[in-house]
């Protein structure tokens, strides 16, 4: 097994997709078991790919064009004229996404396990499950945009399905809806630049498409315009502002769902894509710069959203959505080994947090910080690993999330204006407040909902032992930066040098920087905690000091009133104008009043065919007449 | 063979109509098994086409009128390029699915099935013929059984509806004739080969305007805006087997006239007129989707849909390069059969609720999974998802356009936007929510005909979106030799 056989790891899947969405009926279990043997064996193959890759590489030096493989025509239209092919690619940016891809989707399958256990239609929910684990490792692998864009597609058709599981409730069915459409109006995007980046260089291929655009073939009005094309598609898929609407409402799905999709795997496909075009963002910097700013933006905007929020999964939404926004800072800034080692952590701390939430969904059927509080007495296991992913995701020291963050922190520093460098450290400490904030009112404190902490149990050990494992990785995933760490993994400098082959790159920790936002992250917990787990009523005396502010934040910034306003008023106002004027105008009026107007006329004419001779003599001798006087009058 | 596949319906609606009393009700089967064999027959075209070969293949010929006596002749002949040998595969799939999805009509059955196989001869007539005259009459002829079909076993103003596609054609086809002549005259030759090797240069009137007289008929057909308001009518109107048919064939009919014979014919006219065609079709995308998303009317909203997919045939025309070209023959197929597909599944669901209306229906997928599974997945073809048929299509379409009319496609693009919302809204309302209490007593699609012409849909949708070459390059080849003589204008 090695690179060129790297078309295997979604083929399996999409097999076992296939296979239970057939068959669950007659299979045991509902084929559960073989969703999971399948990604096992994706999880032991992508190591291989790994293996494989370092094999590959060396001194620093990784040749990029000797893995294009396995490539087949797709569409053959007028000849040599115009063909797709197919093909794969490996590099270090894909097999990052290979290990991530495949180790959290075997957590939340085994999780799923417990989670879903007595659900109507649960072999579907596996099959679901594997379709997506297809289409993600599709995407990730693809050397060539309209592969690319396929799997993109079908990662969004799994999310579809899969926030619209419980489809009986309407809200599930239309938070579908809004996130099919909201990443739909990106993908357009996505797609006019395809075709705008094939026009320009005749070629799907992604490498070839970057090696032109780094020579210089395309004119720079024409790249900047593509790449931030390309880039809209990413922040539908990635939910950055404005497109960042539907990640909250997805929550709507089941839990484990939340976990692999809309915080680990697909939401990430947009800071993939980025990564992977990043020689040609460096070539064009106006395109990077929005980048940079859009996902700084959306990095604060989400954060502070999160702050006011509830319901304890749409915090954690809001968290990736601000989580996703500081990838794009870092790609904004050029730096891409940071922008993936973000994501490499992100995935385990996050799915961790979300699978904890799950726990605790499981155990007091409550979903709201007003009704829970108090559990970590009841759920010691859930609020331990909780606990780790939170300090993970706060960055504190040791924990994955501090390593990655503050790289991200120090690539701000040296490659953008110092507003922004304050503005994201600012965000980092808004993230460590609003995770206390989520901790402490859920598992600390008096229980509010004395029915439902009493009746609350621990998870069973098939959700135990995702969560314990989650958390494992959640504390020592970021140590792949250290050089003794990645000696061992085979590479010499580490994760840097994994991802970003060129110029590899050593992992420093910048005292003043690495001090600064400990400091702060400190800070905000211990404000926090003092804030949260205090009386009630201190809590809610915030809310009276700015009611604005708060109204606000809990309104998401109005923006959903706002889109939703203009769907109601300008796109359905219209739809109702065009449709008026279809049939009253064309139809009625055009159609149905031609043909009324040559009935009438016909109605009338037809007295004139009276059939007496008597009658058409004297028009005759009348006309007769009228010609003879004209032509005499002429004379 | 050609031959065969063109007069075996025909045959067929003769054996039907001759059927006893009282054993009409075999008709269902004598027209499956003719419409079978046709299906096979035109399997065996598409396997047996050359695509390598140059020219038209199963050429049938022989002489109506003689040159000799009359000064020029018209002849009977049939043949079939890359182009019309998907069609008729399309034509020969649909009909038996139609066949299918008519099973349990109770009214005057032997009339309706010999109509329906009546139907398939004229519209293969349509595709195969390769003389001006007797591409003519198949295109009259096909009103006949079409006005009788949605007339009689039609639902609400059905004699409205009928009327209206009558005039429409009617009027759309008497410039055409008009223009045939005085293509012919000027030529000496009705022959379509001949006339697309050589066209004429002058006639009596001049050549743009025979262009927009052919043109008109064929737009008609499409339909493009603003002549496009016989089609919701006739289709809300017409029973679901006829609905299959018109969405999925008889407006290809429209985009195979504009490929065969006003762009071979009259390349130089076609080239002027290629930025007001462009514009044409992007405003029949969009406003036919906008007013696609207004429908209340399940029906009504899936026929909407029809405007504005078949703009994406004309935009493709509209390039006049292979690409484009390409693309549109190829949304042609896909549109008909994913589109025949929505209307299987709304006459499927019809069937069980008696109602269309989009606002009295809920859940119905807790009844009814399968159907709504298949609706999604026609929906999503519909709406352009990679993987299945439509997405081929558009893509090449877009592929092809951007260069010539750059803002034409951007809005064409963003019609796959505003698919999207009508179609998953449609979903969303129809099959999805909680499940009321008025639909608790549906059932499923468990007949064997409902089944089968769900599975042979379906399959054909994935087939060409997962590997779409099966497709593409029949009908690259019969496209190259037309883009080459627009592209050479």
């Amino acid at each position: 097994m090695g690179m060129e056989q790297v078309w295997l790891l979604p083929a399996i899947p999409a097999g076992i997709f296939v296979v239970i969405a057939l068959f669950s009926r007659i299979l045991p279990r509902g084929g559960d078991w073989l969703a999971i043997l399948g990604l096992i064996t994706v999880t032991v193959l992508g190591v291989l790919v790994l293996i494989d890759f370092q094999g590959s590489f060396t001194g620093g030096h990784f040749d990029a064009h000797g893995n294009n493989v396995f490539a087949f025509d797709w569409i053959r239209v007028a000849d040599d004229f115009f063909a797709i092919e197919f093909s794969t690619f490996v590099d270090a940016i894909a097999v990052t996404m290979i290990v991530v891809v495949s180790i959290v989707a075997l957590m939340v399958m085994v999780y799923s396990v417990g989670y879903m256990h007595g659900e109507a239609r649960y072999g579907w929910y596996f099959a679901l499950l594997s379709f997506f684990t297809a289409a993600m490792l599709t995407l990730v692998v693809s050397g060539n945009m309209i592969l690319l864009y396929l799997a993109w597609e079908g990662v969004g058709l799994a999310s579809y399905l899969l926030i619209g599981f419980y489809w009986e409730r309407r809200t599930a069915a239309e938070a579908a809806k809004k996130a099919f459409i909201t990443t739909r109006i990106g993908d357009v995007g996505l797609l006019i630049g395809i075709i705008l980046l094939w026009r320009a260089t005749g070629s799907f291929d992604i490498q070839t498409i970057i090696e032109a655009a780094r020579a210089g073939a395309i004119g720079e009005t024409y790249l900047t315009v593509s790449m931030i094309l390309l880039f809209a598609g990413a922040a539908g898929k990635s939910a950055q502002f404005p497109l960042h609407v539907w990640l909250p409402d997805a929550m709507e799905g089941p839990t484990p769902v939340s976990a692999l999709i809309h915080a680990a795997t697909m939401v990430v496909a947009g800071v993939y894509l980025v990564a992977r075009f990043s020689p040609v963002y460096a070539e064009v910097l106006i395109a990077r710069d929005v980048v940079l700013y859009i996902g700084l933006l959306t990095a604060l905007m989400a954060a502070t959203m999160g702050l006011v929020e509830s319901d304890i999964k749409r915090v954690l939404a809001y968290s990736t959505v601000s989580q996703l926004g500081f990838m794009f800072v870092a790609l904004g800034v050029g730096s891409v080994t940071a922008a993936m080692f973000h994501l490499f952590t992100h995935a385990f701390f996050k799915s961790l947090l979300f699978l904890g939430s799950g726990s605790v969904i499981h155990a007091t059927e409550q979903q709201t910080v007003e009704q829970l509080g108090g559990l970590r007495r009841k759920l010691p296991l859930t609020a331990t690993t909780f606990t780790i992913g939170s300090l993970a995701l706060a960055g504190v020291p040791i924990f994955a999330g501090f390593f990655s963050k503050d790289e991200i922190l120090l690539e701000t520093l040296k490659g953008a204006p110092l507003a922004a460098y304050v503005a994201l450290a600012f965000t980092a400490a808004l993230t460590a407040l609003y995770t206390t904030r989520l901790v402490v009112l859920t598992f600390f404190g008096e229980p509010r909902n004395r029915h439902a902490h009493e009746h609350a149990h621990e998870a069973p050990t098939s959700m135990a032992g995702p969560l314990v494992l989650l958390a494992a990785l959640a504390t020592v995933a970021g140590f792949v930066a250290l050089d003794g760490v990645g000696k061992a993994l085979g590479f010499a400098g580490g994760f840097g040098e994994l991802v970003f082959l060129e110029e590899g790159h050593h992992f420093k920790l910048d005292p003043a920087v690495a001090f600064g936002a400990t400091a702060a992250s400190l800070v905000a917990i211990a404000l926090g905690w003092a804030y949260w787990s205090g009386a009630a009523e201190r809590a809610a005396r915030a809310r009276r000091w700015a009611p604005e502010l708060h109204a606000l934040l809990v309104n998401r910034y109005y923006l959903d009133n706002l889109y939703q306003a203009a769907i109601d008023r300008v796109v359905l106002g219209l739809a109702r104008v065009v449709a008026w004027f279809d049939k009253r105008i064309i139809n009625e009026t055009g159609v149905d009043g031609g043909a009324q107007t040559i009935g009438y006329f016909g109605l009338r004419l037809k007295f004139l065919q009276t059939g007496r001779i008597p009658n058409y003599a004297l028009a005759m001798a009348v006309g007769l007449a009228a010609i003879a006087l004209l032509a005499f009058g002429t004379q | 063979m050609l031959t065969v596949f063109l007069f075996l319906p025909a045959a067929g609606a003769l054996m039907v109509a001759l059927l006893p009393r009282e054993r009409s009700h075999e008709a269902k089967w004598v027209a499956l098994a003719f419409s079978a064999l046709a299906f096979l027959t035109s399997i065996a075209v598409f396997l047996r086409f050359d695509r390598d070969a140059v020219g038209y293949q199963f050429v049938d010929r022989f002489e109506w009128i003689r040159a000799g006596t009359a000064g020029f002749s018209i002849q009977y002949v049939v043949g079939v390029d890359g182009l019309s040998a998907a069609l008729v595969l399309l034509l020969g799939l649909l009909t038996v699915v139609s066949v299918l999805i008519s099973w349990n009509i109770e009214a005057r059955t032997k009339e309706y099935f010999a109509y329906l196989l009546l139907l398939e001869t004229a519209v293969a007539g349509v595709f195969v013929s390769l003389d001006l005259i007797q591409f003519f009459l198949f295109w009259e002829l096909e009103l006949v059984p079409m006005y009788l079909l949605i007339s009689i076993w039609g639902s609400g103003r059905k004699e409205y509806s009928a009327m209206k596609f009558l005039l429409y054609t009617l009027a759309g086809s008497a410039f055409m004739l008009v223009g045939f002549l005085m293509l012919g005259f000027a030529a000496g030759t009705f022959d379509i080969a001949a006339l697309t090797a050589q066209p004429p240069t002058e006639a009596l009137v001049p050549l743009s305007l025979i262009f927009w007289a052919i043109m008109l008929a064929f737009l008609v057909k499409l339909p493009v805006f603003p002549v496009h308001t016989w089609l919701p009518d006739a289709h809300t109107d017409a029973p679901t087997a006829v609905s299959v048919m018109l969405a999925g064939v008889l407006l290809k009919m429209g985009g195979y006239g504009i490929l065969r014979i006003a762009l071979p014919i009259l390349p130089n006219e076609a080239r002027d007129f290629r930025v007001a065609l462009a514009a044409l079709a992007a405003v029949s995308v969009i406003y036919g989707a906008i007013v696609t998303l207004q429908q209340k009317d399940l029906k009504r909203l899936i026929a909407y849909s029809s405007v504005s997919h078949m703009g994406y045939v004309l935009l493709g025309v509209s390039a006049m390069g292979a690409l484009g070209l390409s693309g549109a023959a190829l949304q042609m197929f896909t549109h008909g059969a994913i589109t025949g597909l929505l209307f299987v599944m709304v006459g499927l669901v019809y069937d069980r609720t008696h109602t269309r209306e989009i606002s009295e229906m809920s859940g119905l997928i807790h009844r009814m999974p399968l159907i709504g599974t298949v609706m999604l997945v026609a929906g999503l073809a519909s709406l352009g998802l990679p993987g299945m048929a439509g997405f081929v299509a558009e893509l090449t379409t877009f592929l092809g356009t951007l260069e010539a009319h750059p803002a034409a496609t951007i809005a064409g693009i963003f019609g796959v936007v505003l698919s999207a919302g009508y179609i998953l809204w449609m979903v969303e309302r129809v099959f999805h929510g909680p499940p009321t209490e008025r639909w608790a007593g549906l059932t499923d699609a468990t007949a064997w005909w409902e089944r089968t012409a769900m599975a042979a849909l379906v399959l054909v949708i994935l087939a060409v979106g997962i590997y779409p070459a099966l497709l593409t390059e029949t009908i690259a080849a019969g496209v190259a030799p037309i883009a080459q003589i627009v592209g050479a204008a």
